[in-house]
């Protein structure tokens, strides 16, 4: 209002001036002023444009995570959200010897590895882990010699240790850990075979004889921390339990009742595996829980045979890769639009495993220490539907500028007049309270409760909005509650919004605007 | 100077039913010396040489009928218009017309050979303003009872001052004196704004109130306004040093005539024209400043989207600022001519008695093409030698029952006088709606 009366008393002296300057000194006028008077002054206040996309993206931005609102060429709109994943790593099920301890009962001694039920070994890569040997010399001098482990090969040259026992006098001889790293275990039939050579000093070869009283060997292999990085082998049919677990779903978090309604929720279940085996997935369990934590199974056909999915996996060549399967729910198959619509909040499900499934004879695959199974729930909202009062919630800074300043002293009384223009689709019930920098509230907007600052444009035939809808509201105040509210530095908007005038289904467009915009009229004393 | 600067003030806004510095009395009263400023010929009769101390004349008008106490009151110590009381008095066009004259030292003597030669310095404003109901209006009632009209604030002006140093040269014959005077002329401060671009107006938008402002307005100033600047949300008209200066670049000349014919001891008639050929080139200090668009203040304009997503704020401080600079003047330095108001009188006098004379005085002006007269008849009474008391009834194109009247007293070398031609304004100038008054003090030996 300074401003605007600044100008029409800039007028006011230019036309004085025009008629007085050079009959009256420039001093006679400069103190002059309009007499004390109600007048009343009506200017803009401000203006802004709101985009469904953007407005769309802000509310569901609030409750989602993860989410990505695409605009699609028709301008419909459609939300992906996806939901956190639950994973289960392939050492948490298929668990390899790590530690060892052998006798070596003769020169050459062959042992049979514990492996996963099924699992054959033909290459297992280690990245880590030691090797020792244990000797008892019994022979009264230095017995000089080497181990052999034949099956474990590093740049093509197997792992020989060189040894030199002085005959045991109390302890035995333990050679220090040999570090493995880089060896590779091959072999087709789990087995794993360790060979010494011991000669006395004059070159006979020995075998180091089990101890005569307790009839224990006297030579002794270990392995210590063993982890491979890759294995590779026959994988037969195997059951075994894969995973039970809990997807949280967070859509609409806000207290406010949403009632959301999708016209057609799509959710695909997505499992990426990068388990170098087939795998088959048993769905032993997969239910939705509601907000009270009441139960929606779901029932679909999408599963083979009511419960099985059998994963897609990264072949031989294909290592470190991760091969997705998915798995679409929606109206036509299965009642995921009806479980959505009455807002889950979660996902569970228990699922159990099978390796090579079809038993195929010989199959080879593979496992690295990074291979895992995880699945995660992506959820595809068409934005075509209904919500009533879904509530949203916005703090925002507020600085009146200039306008904080204002000497209200001279000011009887204002009134906001806040318009609306609505393209859109939605009607939207709001109520903005104003704050002080402690983000205490000093006074609302509506005196009478949240108003429908939005009503809705109409609606056609086909969901979409049909024009435009102008609402206006007249906010009058007196001086006092406008001195106070103008010292307001934030604005808390709570906004409930409802599709069409009182919930219908209704296709939300993403160019579809509302202009909200307001003016003041101040009467000055 | 102060004085007549206060009084100045009184003849802006107060009306008259005058409108042109008509000086009908003056005209019949060609034995005061100052009554040479309206007729070269006049010279006091078998006096030889006069001092023409300070005169000051004034003739104002406004249309309608408001008064100083109407529009201009005390406030404490503050000066404040209140419309409130004059708003229904104006006309939807309104005129406010204004011309004074003081005359600061002149000189008269008569010659051998019947010529008589004069001088002198004056220093003159004329000014005419015209303006409309509705500026008065919004000022000061708001925009707000004017929500969805376009409400007119552009007016027109046309207001200078100047100098006149004059020389004239007279001869007088037997019945007859003719005199011309040549009038040297150096402007002091001018403001015309442009015929052809004086409208302004503000629409307030019934919507939001969004305020239209259109704007097809010029004028030229020298020396009185530097700069108007309504940028930083302002409206700030710098003005210049009004302090007169007698001498300027802006010069011109202009030329009076006057003859006076003595067609038997009773009858006396004379003509004069005044300001014939009259300009002032502008040239100090001449700026022409042009405003010509239109602008829509709608208020802060929020981005929608940063709005919502929060990277910007409900921030009215920042955002003002599209409120700058509305009007955008433009200056140009631009020379420009200014043409004097062009003045005819023709009168006579008749002197019936050694103590009753009568007089009938007439005169027309040309103002930049805006053409005022009137007519007056008077009767003149001098109870002794040195008092003359008369009266004048006048019309004008205002009115046609202006009843004037003088004074004059002349003790010895000393002629003073008041004078209007309109009794009933000369003495309640806050509360008339009008003033003409003239009035000063010479010698004559």
């Amino acid at each position: 209002m300074t401003r605007y009366t600044t100008i029409f008393r800039a007028s006011l002296c230019f036309l004085l001036l025009t008629g007085l300057w050079s009959a009256c000194k420039k001093n006679d006028f400069q103190d002059i002023d309009l007499a004390d008077h109600s007048a009343e002054f009506a200017f803009p206040l401000f203006t802004t444009e709101l985009f469904l996309k953007d407005l769309l993206g802000q509310v569901l931005n609030d409750s989602l995570s993860n989410d990505t609102l695409v605009v699609n060429p028709d301008g419909t709109m459609t939300l992906f959200y996806t939901g956190d994943v639950a994973e289960k790593k392939a050492t948490d099920i298929f668990t390899f010897f790590q530690n060892g301890f052998f006798p070596l009962t003769d020169s050459i001694t062959t042992t049979v590895l514990q492996l996963p039920i099924g699992v054959t070994i033909k290459r297992a890569d280690l990245n880590s882990g030691t090797l020792g040997f244990i000797l008892t010399n019994q022979f009264g001098e230095t017995l000089n010699g080497r181990f052999e482990v034949p099956q474990l090969t590093k740049n093509g040259e197997i792992l020989t240790f060189p040894f030199s026992v002085p005959p045991t006098t109390g302890q035995a001889w333990v050679s220090g850990p040999i570090d493995l790293t880089g060896y590779t275990l091959n072999g087709s039939s789990n087995e794993l075979t360790f060979i010494y050579y011991a000669y006395l000093a004059d070159g006979t070869r020995v075998k180091i004889l089990p101890n005569t009283s307790s009839g224990l060997s006297n030579v002794f292999v270990t392995f210590l921390n063993l982890k491979f990085s890759y294995f590779e082998g026959n994988f037969g049919y195997a059951a075994y339990p894969l995973t039970r677990d809990t997807i949280d779903i967070d859509i609409n978090q806000t207290n406010l009742d949403g009632n959301v309604t999708v016209k057609n929720p799509k959710i695909t279940i997505r499992i990426a595996n990068s388990w170098g085996f087939p795998t088959r997935g048993i769905v032993r369990y997969l239910s939705f829980i509601g907000q009270n934590g009441e139960e929606y199974k779901l029932e679909t056909t999408a599963f083979a045979q009511d419960s099985i999915i059998d994963f897609n996996y990264p072949a031989l060549n294909e290592v470190g890769q991760t091969k997705y399967t998915d798995v679409y729910l929606d109206n036509t198959n299965s009642n995921i639009a009806q479980i959505f619509n009455s807002q889950p909040t979660k996902l569970v499900y228990d699922m159990g495993g099978i390796s090579n499934a079809l038993q195929t004879p010989d199959l080879v695959g593979f496992l690295t220490d990074s291979s895992n199974i995880s699945l995660q729930i992506k959820v595809e909202l068409d934005l075509e539907g209904s919500v009533q009062n879904f509530g949203s919630n916005q703090t925002l800074d507020l600085d009146f500028g200039d306008y904080s300043s204002l000497d209200t002293t001279k000011i009887q009384d204002a009134e906001f007049k806040l318009v609306t223009e609505n393209s859109t689709a939605i009607s939207a019930l709001l109520q903005l309270y104003f704050l002080d920098t402690d983000s205490v509230r000093i006074d609302s907007l509506f005196a009478n409760g949240p108003q429908l600052l939005l009503r809705s444009a109409p609606i056609g035939a086909d969901g979409k909005a049909d024009g435009t809808t102008r609402t206006e509201h007249f906010i009058p105040m007196t001086a006092a509650r406008f001195d106070r509210i103008r010292q307001a530095k934030q604005a808390f908007l709570q906004t409930s919004f409802t599709t069409g005038e009182n919930g219908q289904v209704v296709k939300l467009i993403a160019n579809d605007k509302a202009i909200v915009k307001m003016g003041l009229k101040v009467r000055t004393k | 100077m102060h004085l007549h600067h206060k009084i100045g003030l009184f003849c802006l806004l107060f009306a008259s039913q005058l409108s042109a510095q008509q000086e009908l009395m003056l005209q019949t009263l060609p034995d005061l010396w100052h009554a040479t400023s309206i007729n070269p010929a006049f010279f006091p009769e078998n006096k030889r040489f006069v001092i023409g101390l300070p005169a000051y004349s004034l003739d104002a008008s406004h249309s309608g009928d408001i008064t100083y106490n109407d529009l201009l009151r005390k406030e404490g110590d503050q000066n404040v218009i209140d419309f409130g009381q004059v708003i229904d008095k104006l006309d939807p066009e309104n005129t406010l017309y204004f011309d004074q004259r003081i005359e600061t030292v002149s000189l008269g003597l008569r010659l051998p050979g019947n010529w008589s030669i004069q001088a002198g310095h004056a220093n003159r404003l004329t000014g005419l303003a015209v303006y409309p109901k509705s500026l008065a209006e919004v000022l000061w009632n708001g925009n707000g009872p004017y929500i969805g009209e376009k409400v007119d604030f552009g007016f027109q002006a046309r207001v200078f001052d100047w100098n006149e140093w004059s020389v004239g040269l007279a001869k007088h014959f037997n019945k007859v004196s003719v005199s011309a005077r040549l009038k040297y002329l150096t402007g002091v401060t001018s403001l015309i704004t442009d015929n052809d671009h004086h409208k302004a107006t503000i629409y307030t938008d019934p919507d939001i109130y969004q305020l239209q402002i259109e704007t097809d307005y010029g004028f030229h100033s020298s020396s009185l306004i530097s700069a108007i600047d309504t940028s930083d949300l302002g409206f700030k008209v710098d003005i210049a040093d009004l302090k007169g200066k007698a001498f300027s670049k802006n010069t011109g000349v202009s030329v009076d005539l006057g003859a006076q014919v003595r067609v038997n001891e009773k009858l006396t008639l004379s003509i004069s024209v005044l300001d014939w050929g009259g300009k002032i080139k502008w040239k100090e200090n001449a700026n022409y400043f042009r405003s010509n668009g239109s602008f829509t203040y709608e208020g802060v304009t929020f981005p929608g989207a940063d709005i919502i997503n929060g990277s910007d704020s409900l921030d009215f401080d920042q955002k003002l600022d599209t409120l700058n600079d509305i009007f955008q003047f433009q200056k140009s330095a631009q020379e420009f001519t200014t043409k004097l108001p062009e003045r005819i009188y023709i009168g006579g006098t008749f002197q019936l008695t050694e103590k009753w004379g009568l007089g009938v005085s007439a005169f027309a002006q040309n103002s930049d093409n805006r053409r005022v007269g009137g007519l007056g008849a008077s009767v003149r009474w001098l109870p002794v030698r040195w008092l003359s008391l008369g009266a004048m009834y006048s019309v004008n194109r205002r009115s046609a029952a202006n009843l004037g009247f003088h004074l004059v007293v002349k003790p010895g070398p000393v002629q003073f006088y008041f004078l209007s031609d309109n009794l009933a304004n000369a003495f309640s100038l806050k509360s008339s709606p009008a003033v003409n008054l003239r009035t000063g003090l010479s010698l004559v030996f």
